[in-house]
């Protein structure tokens, strides 16, 4: 089981896209809920919880895959092995696909009302 | 060229072929019901897929019959709305996938250097799944009984207060049976890629078309499941009433709408990926260079892979969903514009940068490019929630989706037909009619959709019968006919280009296209074993690299060139490095998936009838077959009853304890956690969302009965895992008692659940939480059931010796399912009794 | 090679997506029914059938709605929010020179907001497949001034003199009072014997309406006699059943009966 933690490990060609569906499943799951058991009023626009809550998820999540994509290009460099530094780098172009998918599906929160 | 009779050949190797010839050949007559062969099986699936399309095409030509003239009285309205709900059906279900299912069936292997795939006789039951099930369905055709509500049969409209004939459940039943066959191969793709390439393919040395193949089989595993819960959810709305998408029973028909889409957005990537796999492996063969940017296509791969799933609500932006999270939606479909324009650019400038020459198929991929980035850009339009408000559900989605798939996948899938048609028949094609055909279906495609995005966006919407000619729409719709019917002149021109070809095509070279991969160095047309032996590799282009390969490849100098053992047999190798790891022995021919397809077909046709009592008997015997099929096995006299390998050679994987059948039991229970995980989103989607959902006070289940199966199961769980140990080992005194205990606990779990359904008095016709309740549960019972009889089997093996410390694979396998059944039984416990009893009755 | 991948792979696709994003935003905002600053807009509930529009009126509290099909009257130059909901499938909303379409979904009510920028005559449909005659589900829009509009809806409004016991309101009553409701029909005339509990379209004004069968046919003198007679070849599949057991003339009766019914 060691092996799949190297960032060198081919697992984390969809590491970056899985925690990115994980948030986005939380932020649309978690979006729905919300509005079915305690909508805000529509006069609040988009200063409620909930999009305080989708933008604070937003950028933690992108923190956590900038760090990863910076874990695997250095992975990448110190890999002896070929195939390591292949899996490395492209690991690193998918690590840095989620940063900006993430910043980019939530971005609405800035100027959309949460439950209308 | 007819190799095996080279003359050149020594004795020793015309030997081996003979034998390999032997082990490996294909029954004629009654026997080729029996076939397991991936090479046949693939033909078939794609030959059955062709004549799929040939109907869906003729469907197609009704609907533009009918839609040339304003106030057409050609079809009734009913006729007409079978007739599309058919068209759609058909090719979605009946002609894309399988087809390109056939396709990969049959390549897969021979690209990887591998004999056959790693589950031979599940292709051949996927094969027979698919065929009777397309059957099913299209009988209905003929019958006057075709479902008629769209081919993603929205509820209530195929409900069965609004839908009662059995339109509906011929959809139902017919695709979830062909999906079985869609899964089998998916699971056996996954795993024969993974696990069976030639020694020293690395990962990252494999074909790019391996790459889209293991995306689109994996996809298939995740993506189908939810479509298939939805299915069985409203063939048991209509068949018993329970409420799960009746808004007044606490459904929710807009439930129904997300099962189909998280499935069906997913689809046009499952379609897509082959399609630009076959792109991926022409352009460079043609360009005359590698291909630029390998992991540059394998990120894109993966990229698109993941966000194909974040996009099914984009379908539904009209349905009411909140504009913030419709537009997360929008976000992400937009995003698929990045790993496109990847792809798309990684192709440009292998041509640029390489030699191109100008050839049929060639011609077929630029006129894909062109189509499929018209696609895609109407594709990103649509992303735009304001713009897709105006233009959903008109025309110009029609033109949009057949740009993307015709484009998409046609055009490649044509293009794949052209190249490879020589390494099928050992002929080329008619240049000059290959031309007439590409211009007429190229043409007559733009004719036909490049109009209809303007039809739409004058208004037209889709599946409208007909329409008045106040409206000025009758040019353009005359236009699209006519173009309709232009293609329809190619295709059959196409076909007859193929059937002449057979015969009059003029032979084939080795490598008529100087390509670069593993299929073109084996003897055209292909032996049923491929490789006489399996060849070391370390390169991407295999035959650009070591153009002698045909050569030594035959003449048995390479790997696994042995036969005196008798059994079919190809290398199992490390999924990372490449490395050797064991010898897979794989079945042969069998009557037994047939059989077991067959009974299927049975409680299909039974269902459809609603003769259940026949149904149930039908279920029974196919569990029957199946496990019959299982039995021939491990050391079981019809499989590798004796384990000795060459020198030097790996073990028997049965004889291992990490063999493929671990990871297709794992890459099952991935699709099986999908639909587990469908279950639970439909619970509490409901729950949450729907306006009726009435949640009682107390759970009525009896939680000291649900804690007491759960226990039984986790000893069950650590017994078995105990054993494996204790087999690691190579201890196998007490496997029989135990294995025999465990089976006495999983019944135990099961008495138990039957206990907890009894006691809870379900009312499942008059609530849709009570429905869930119920489904859940059975779903749970019928995991436990199996646990118990795999484990009863087992020890039955261990008793004729089948399975021992010598040939432990099987226990391992089994303990895989127990584990993940201990996971389902005790998250569903939270999902269902512990959360609702911690947040008490909704209100 | 690398310019050519990360240039028009990467770069194009991204800058094209946040452009679009960008032009998108603001105009998906204004869709949206957010609260305005001066009064409340106008609200009209459509409710979707198989293969007809129920249009209602919201009454103030006490009063009852102005009920009406297959044509929908609505304010020009403000923005109007219809609250749609379905009684049966899934239906869609849809007047195209309006903007966009809108689900009506069945257990459900969701709003969308539209303004007709000027009084004028559009067309509505609806755009979710509905069944065997989703074609034949046609919506008359017609947008007029405000004080137009008030007016219209005040004479739909006044309370109907109630209807004389005539032969053709008795026939009717008997044979189709059932399912449509008339505004002032009196309840003793109503026979009810038919199983299904189909609900028909309210016929209270259906003599000013300017179409029959939601869009099938253009009103005119006779219109409606010929469609009861011949409403399964003109619509076929609609859920009114056939009249072969009803004497023509009543057909006939009843139809210019019908004609006559306007505020």
């Amino acid at each position: 089981m060691r092996h799949l933690l190297s960032l060198t490990h081919p697992i984390h060609l969809v590491g970056g896209h899985t925690i990115w569906g994980i948030w986005f499943i939380a932020i649309y799951g978690g979006l729905s809920v919300a509005c079915s058991v305690a909508p805000p009023a529509p006069g609040r626009d988009t200063l409620t919880g909930i999009n305080v809550a989708v933008g604070v998820s937003t950028l933690a999540t992108a923190a956590l895959l900038v760090w990863l994509t910076w874990a695997c290009v250095r992975a990448s460099r110190r890999a002896g092995v070929r195939r390591e530094r292949f899996f490395g780098l492209v690991s690193a172009g998918n690590y840095l696909f989620a940063v900006g998918a993430t910043l980019f599906v939530g971005y609405p929160a800035v100027f959309l009302p949460p439950c209308l | 060229m007819s190799d095996t009779k080279d003359a050149s050949l020594t004795p020793d190797t015309r030997q081996l072929h003979e034998g390999l010839a032997r082990v490996w050949a294909n029954p004629r007559g009654l026997g080729a019901l029996t076939v397991v062969n991936h090479t046949t099986l693939g033909l078939r699936f794609m030959a059955t897929g062709a004549v799929f399309f040939l109907i869906g095409g003729l469907l197609a030509m009704l609907i533009r019959t009918q839609l040339a003239f304003p106030d057409n009285n050609f079809m009734s309205n009913e006729t007409y709305n079978q007739v599309f709900t058919m068209h759609g059906t058909v090719m979605m279900f009946l002609f894309a996938i399988p087809i390109l299912e056939g396709l990969a069936i049959y390549m897969i292997p021979k690209m990887i250097g591998a004999r056959d795939l790693v589950c031979p006789r599940l292709t051949a039951f996927g094969y027979f799944c698919y065929l009777f099930g397309g059957i099913i369905l299209t009988a209905s055709l003929f019958l006057d009984m075709a479902p008629s509500s769209g081919w993603f049969m929205y509820t209530p409209l195929s409900s069965g207060e609004y839908s009662p004939g059995s339109g509906s459940d011929f959809w139902l039943l017919g695709i979830t049976f062909v999906e079985i066959s869609a899964l089998s191969a998916g699971v056996e793709l996954v795993v024969s890629i993974l696990r069976t390439r030639t020694e020293g393919m690395a990962l990252h040395k494999m074909p790019l078309f391996a790459w889209y193949i293991l995306a689109m089989a994996l996809m298939i595993v995740v993506g189908f499941p939810p479509l298939i819960l939805g299915s069985i959810l409203l063939e048991l709305e209509r068949a018993t009433g329970m409420p799960f998408f009746d808004p007044a029973g606490g459904g929710d028909p807009v439930l129904w709408a997300h099962l189909f889409w998280l499935f069906g957005h997913p689809e046009v990537y499952i379609i897509f990926l082959p399609g630009a796999g076959i792109v991926a492996t022409l352009i460079p063969v043609f360009a005359r260079r590698p291909i630029v940017g390998y992991g540059w296509v394998v990120a894109a791969i993966v990229i698109m892979g993941f966000v194909s799933f974040g996009l099914w609500v984009h379908h539904m932006f009209t349905l009411g969903i909140p504009q913030l999270a419709t537009a997360f939606f929008s976000a992400a479909s937009m995003l698929v514009a990045i790993p496109t324009g990847i792809q798309l650019f990684v192709w440009l400038s292998t041509l640029w940068l390489g030699r191109p020459i100008m050839s049929l198929p060639m011609l077929w991929i630029l006129g894909f490019l062109v189509i499929f980035v018209l696609g895609g850009l109407t594709g990103v339009m649509l992303a735009l929630v304001p713009f897709n408000w105006q233009v959903h559900d008109t025309h110009f989605v029609v033109a949009h989706m057949h740009y993307v798939l015709v484009g998409g996948m046609l055009f490649p899938l044509l293009a794949g037909l052209y190249y490879w048609l020589p390494q099928v028949s050992g002929r080329m094609p008619s240049e000059r009619l290959g031309k007439w055909s590409f211009w007429l279906i190229f043409l007559g495609f733009n004719l036909t959709f490049l109009i209809m995005h303007w039809t739409g966006l004058l208004g037209m919407r889709r599946r409208v019968f007909t329409y008045d000619t106040a409206m000025g729409w009758d040019i353009y719709n005359l236009i699209s006919s006519i173009g309709g019917f232009m293609m329809a002149g190619g295709v059959a021109l196409l076909i007859i280009d193929v059937a002449l070809h057979f015969r009059f095509g003029k032979p084939a070279p080795q490598n008529p296209w100087n390509a670069d991969g593993l299929e073109w160095a084996m003897p055209k047309p292909p032996t049923p074993y491929n490789f006489v032996s399996l060849p070391r590799l370390e390169t991407r282009n295999p035959l650009w690299d070591v153009p002698e390969l045909p050569r030594t490849l035959l003449e048995g100098r390479h790997g696994l060139a042995t036969i005196d053992h008798g059994r079919r047999e190809t290398w199992g190798s490390d999924p990372l490095t490449g490395k050797l790891r064991e010898v897979v022995h794989l079945p042969t021919n069998s009557w037994w998936p047939l059989l077991a397809a067959l009974s299927l077909a049975v409680v299909c046709i039974s269902l459809l009838v609603r003769l259940y009592p026949l149904a149930a008997v039908a279920t029974l015997i196919a569990v029957g077959f199946l496990l019959r099929w299982s039995w021939e096995n491990g050391a079981h006299p019809k499989a590798a009853p004796d384990a000795t390998v060459a020198p030097g050679q790996p073990p028997l994987h049965s004889r291992t304890m990490n063999g493929p059948g671990v990871w297709t039991m794992s890459v099952s229970h991935l699709a099986n956690g999908s639909l587990y995980l469908s279950l639970l989103f439909g619970w509490f989607y409901l729950w949450t969302v729907a306006p009726e959902w009435r949640m009682p006070e107390t759970s009525p289940l009896s939680m000291p009965l649900l804690v007491a199966a759960g226990l039984a199961l986790t000893l069950g769980v650590l017994l078995l895992a105990k054993l494996v140990r204790r087999l690691r080992r190579r201890h196998d005194a007490g496997l029989r008692a135990g294995m025999n205990v465990a089976a006495a606990l999983g019944a135990l779990q099961s008495t138990l659940l039957i206990g907890v359904v009894w006691l809870a008095e379900l009312a499942p016709t008059e609530s849709a939480h009570d429905a869930t309740l119920l489904v859940a549960l059975l779903y749970v019972l019928i995991h436990a059931l199996l646990g118990a009889l795999l484990c009863l089997l087992q020890g039955l093996r261990v008793g004729y010796g089948f399975v021992s410390a010598e040939v432990p694979l099987e226990p391992v396998v089994v303990l895989r399912l127990w584990y993940y059944n201990l996971v389902v039984y005790w998250s569903l416990f939270v999902a269902i009794w512990v959360i609702p009893t911690v947040l008490g009755g909704a209100p | 090679m690398l310019r050519w991948v990360l240039g028009g792979g990467v770069l194009l696709p991204v800058l094209s997506i946040v452009a679009l994003l960008i032009f998108a935003a603001p105009t998906g905002r204004g869709m949206l029914p957010l609260p305005l600053a001066t009064t409340d807009p106008e609200r009209i509930e459509v409710i979707g059938h198989q293969w007809w529009w129920e249009v209602r009126y919201p009454g103030e509290e006490g009063e009852p709605d102005v009920v009406t099909a297959n044509r929908l009257v609505m304010p020009a130059g403000e923005p109007v929010d219809f609250r749609v909901t379905s009684e049966d499938v899934i239906h869609a909303f849809w007047i195209p020179r309006l903007g966009g379409k809108r689900d009506m979904v069945p257990g459900r009510f969701s709003t969308i907001r539209l303004e007709a920028d000027a009084p004028g005559v559009f067309g509505g449909q609806c755009a979710e497949f509905c069944g065997a005659q989703h074609t034949g589900m046609q919506l008359h829009v017609e947008a007029l001034e405000r004080d137009d509009y008030d007016a219209w809806l005040d004479e739909r409004r006044a309370p109907r003199e109630s209807i004389e016991k005539g032969d053709a309101a008795r026939a009717f009553g008997e044979h189709c009072a059932a399912c449509h409701r008339v505004a002032g029909f009196p309840d003793e005339l109503v026979v009810d014997d038919t199983e299904h509990d189909i609900k028909g379209p309210d016929l209270s004004d259906i003599g000013s309406r300017p179409t029959l069968g939601a869009g099938v046919l253009p009103m005119e003198e006779g219109a409606i006699a010929y469609w009861l007679q011949f409403h399964q070849m003109l619509k076929p599949g609609n859920r009114m059943p056939p009249h072969n057991h009803i004497e023509t003339e009543t057909l006939q009766d009843i139809g210019a009966w019908l004609e006559t019914l306007a505020p």
